[in-house]
């Protein structure tokens, strides 16, 4: 058995005529975090139902904490958590009710439940509200009692599938920094999301992005950039006038210290600043930045150049 | 242990809500006053006079000895099937029955006899009523030791004086209750975790498949137990049923083997569909037929014949006959082993049919 702790080979699921999953390869190291993101509709929430033994494949191979789906599925469930797009607590029993019922489907005692809950809601400063019917609590509240309710199982691989959705920006911080720390922890996380800036946030280890079924690039956020960036525009404001003799930087604009360049390569471009001792007073990089090439990705404009990505 | 874990969560996730549990014990109440009080009131008032037509010598020389006529209702003898007919037609009577030349002997022979009756048409509800007081009433006055069969669609009271409607409808009503009661629950405790995404949760746990199912009909058959007992009330209350001890105990059991025989059932539907709204239209489309067929209300005897085969379909067809002669005969397993048996057989048949369908109607 490899030592991954989810293999996914050629898997489809097609409902009808729409093809929700369409012929998608990856594999998750044990302690990655992976994430999926993807427009709506590209497919994350299904491949998510097939990984955590919820829907059934129109074929393919899929293997999770060392077992096949198909054949050991109850071998994988007990491996993973999940946190769905739906919240899965019931609004007519407490936090606490919640949490335990869960656990013990999980074959814990309670008093076991108790302490690994008491951790998570501390954790989340919610631990005053563990007797509040679910009923009567907000949407930030709820997701954080949800997360807790699948980490304490202990799960060595867990599923969110876009977990802050509805969030305000605070709460979202929260539990993008709380997702960064179960990673720490050497826990493996598949984490979906239309929002690109939560992957950057996160520092995932590896960004699959799904369009239409499909996976269109794969990699760490650094290599799908490069890949589809073949040169950065930056607009830069120095103590003096600019000029290289390299190619891969090109001079666009230049007046009174203020300039725009194209360059290929970054970081080689930053170390000739600092290695001729120039002073930059703003530094803002122009395009196209991931965001544009996520977006065209999405929009189906980078097709071409896609087929090359694929491995 | 966890398949109870998986039960009591269900019965408490349904006693939070407040509404719920008050509509759910209103519910069984107002069904058994409803359907029970449509109909007239108790066999010695019904209004209306008997019209017979007989063709049997014997029978009209017996029948003015052994029955004298009620207050409300008088006999009155025809001489045709004609003025039967007329005398239907004018409202003269409510009732016409026409006896064949054979019937004194027939019962006297303990043979059985078809007698036919024609219910007015302007209340066939008393109409039939009173057939079947009248089939009882001539089925005692041929001899003492016949059994209830011998006459079509008879029915007796245990005491066999004071035939009732409510004694043929009460113990089906009951079981038919108790069963659309359960049905609600399973939309609610299937398809409405389904859409709310909390079965997904449960689902992705380390607990088999059958064991969701088997605490999901625990819980269903608790509640059909407490449906059960309210119904029980209702009907000593307000329809004056009576039960001997032992008929008691017989009533529970057969209440709870009649609810857990359709529970099977109720899984499958509510487990493939992914809406409540058309759970509950689907539940609705199965329980509804089901109440007229399964000899609730109209004697299934006297159904067509091939409505007479769909009746036997229903689980609700032997628990309402079962119920009945526990209930209204105050008779004992004797009687009611075949009904037991079949339900039975449905209860296990589709229980196991449930745990083992679960998984593929309740994944995509
Ligand atoms: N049960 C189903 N039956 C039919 N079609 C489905 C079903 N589930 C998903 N689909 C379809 O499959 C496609 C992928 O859906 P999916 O939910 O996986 O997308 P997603 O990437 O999670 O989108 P979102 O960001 O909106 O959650 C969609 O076109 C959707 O309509
Ligand atoms: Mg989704």
């Amino acid at each position: 058995m490899e030592d991954k702790a989810i293999v996914v080979k050629n898997l489809k699921k097609y409902f009808k005529d729409v093809k929700a999953v369409d012929d998608i390869s990856f594999e998750v190291g044990y302690g990655q975090l992976f994430a999926l993101l993807g427009q709506n509709g590209a497919g994350k929430s299904t491949t998510i139902r097939i990984l955590t033994n919820l829907a059934v494949p129109t074929s393919g191979y899929v293997e999770v904490a060392g077992y096949n789906v198909l054949k050991n599925p109850t071998e994988v469930r007990k491996n993973i958590g999940l946190v769905a797009e739906k919240v899965i607590l019931y609004n007519d029993l407490t936090a606490m009710e919640n949490i335990k019922f869960f656990g013990r489907l999980y074959g814990m005692k309670d008093p076991e439940i108790y302490d690994r809950a008491e951790k998570f809601l501390k954790l989340f400063d919610i631990w005053d509200f563990k007797d509040i019917l679910i009923s009567k609590m907000s949407t930030g509240m709820k997701q954080k009692i949800n997360l807790a309710r699948a980490l304490v199982p202990d799960p060595k691989i867990i599923f969110l599938d876009e977990p802050t959705l509805g969030l305000d920006p605070v709460s979202t911080k929260h539990i993008r920094d709380f997702i960064v720390q179960l990673r720490e922890e050497g826990r493996t996380i598949v984490y979906t999301t239309h929002v690109l800036h939560d992957v950057e946030l996160m520092n995932v280890d590896k960004v699959a992005i799904m369009r239409k079924g499909k996976i269109v690039a794969m990699g760490t956020l650094n290599e799908i950039r490069k890949h589809f960036k073949k040169a950065e525009i930056v607009e830069i404001e120095t103590d003096r006038t600019l000029s290289f003799n390299d190619p891969k930087i090109k001079i666009l604009e230049q007046e009174d210290g203020y300039a725009k360049v194209e360059v290929e390569d970054l970081n080689q471009f930053m170390s000739y600043l600092t290695k001729a001792n120039i002073k930059v007073r703003s530094f803002k990089s122009l395009e196209p930045s991931l965001e544009d090439i996520y977006v065209e990705i999405s929009e189906g404009k980078l097709d071409a150049e896609i087929e090359t990505v694929k491995e | 242990m966890r398949i109870w874990d998986i039960a009591w969560k269900d019965l408490k996730v349904f006693l939070r809500g407040r509404t719920r549990v008050a509509f759910s014990i209103l519910m069984p109440i107002i069904m058994m006053l409803m359907l029970g009080f449509i109909f007239p009131k108790t066999g010695g008032s019904y209004s209306g006079n008997i019209g017979i037509y007989s063709q049997d010598l014997i029978f009209n020389a017996k029948v003015e000895k052994s029955l004298p006529a009620s207050q409300t209702n008088k006999m009155i003898f025809y001489n045709s099937k004609q003025d039967l007919i007329d005398a239907l037609a004018s409202g003269k009577i409510m009732v016409g029955a026409i006896i064949p030349k054979d019937f004194s002997l027939s019962i006297a022979l303990n043979r059985p006899v078809t007698m036919d009756v024609i219910p007015s048409p302007a209340n066939p509800q008393a109409g039939i009523m009173m057939a079947q007081m009248l089939s009882d009433m001539f089925g005692q006055a041929g001899s003492q030791n016949i059994k209830q069969n011998i006459v079509k669609s008879n029915l007796i009271n245990a005491d066999g004086t004071n035939f009732n409607y409510y004694d043929f409808t009460v113990p089906g009503l009951m079981a038919m209750i108790a069963i659309m009661s359960v049905m609600t629950g399973l939309a609610s405790a299937i398809t409405r975790e389904r859409e709310l995404g909390t079965m997904d949760g449960v689902m992705v746990t380390p607990i088999s498949r059958g064991s969701i199912v088997i605490g999901k009909i625990l819980a269903q058959t608790i509640r059909g137990f407490v449906t059960a007992m309210i119904i029980l009330v209702i009907s000593w209350l307000f329809f004056g049923v009576s039960f001997s001890p032992v008929s008691l105990l017989w009533t529970v059991f057969l209440l709870l083997l009649g609810t857990f025989s359709f529970i099977g059932v109720g899984v499958m539907v509510t487990a493939a569909m992914k809406e409540q709204e058309t759970a509950m239209i689907t539940m609705t489309t199965i329980t509804f037929p089901m109440m007229f067929f399964s000899g609730v209300f109209f004697p299934i005897q006297q159904m067509p014949k091939v409505m007479q085969y769909i009746a036997y379909i229903f689980p609700l067809t032997y628990a309402a006959d079962a119920l009945r002669n526990v209930i209204t005969l105050n008779v004992g397993w004797n009687f009611i082993w075949f009904d037991v048996a079949v339900l039975a057989g449905f209860a296990v048949v589709t229980s196991l049919a449930a745990t083992f369908t679960f998984q593929k109607l309740i994944q995509d």
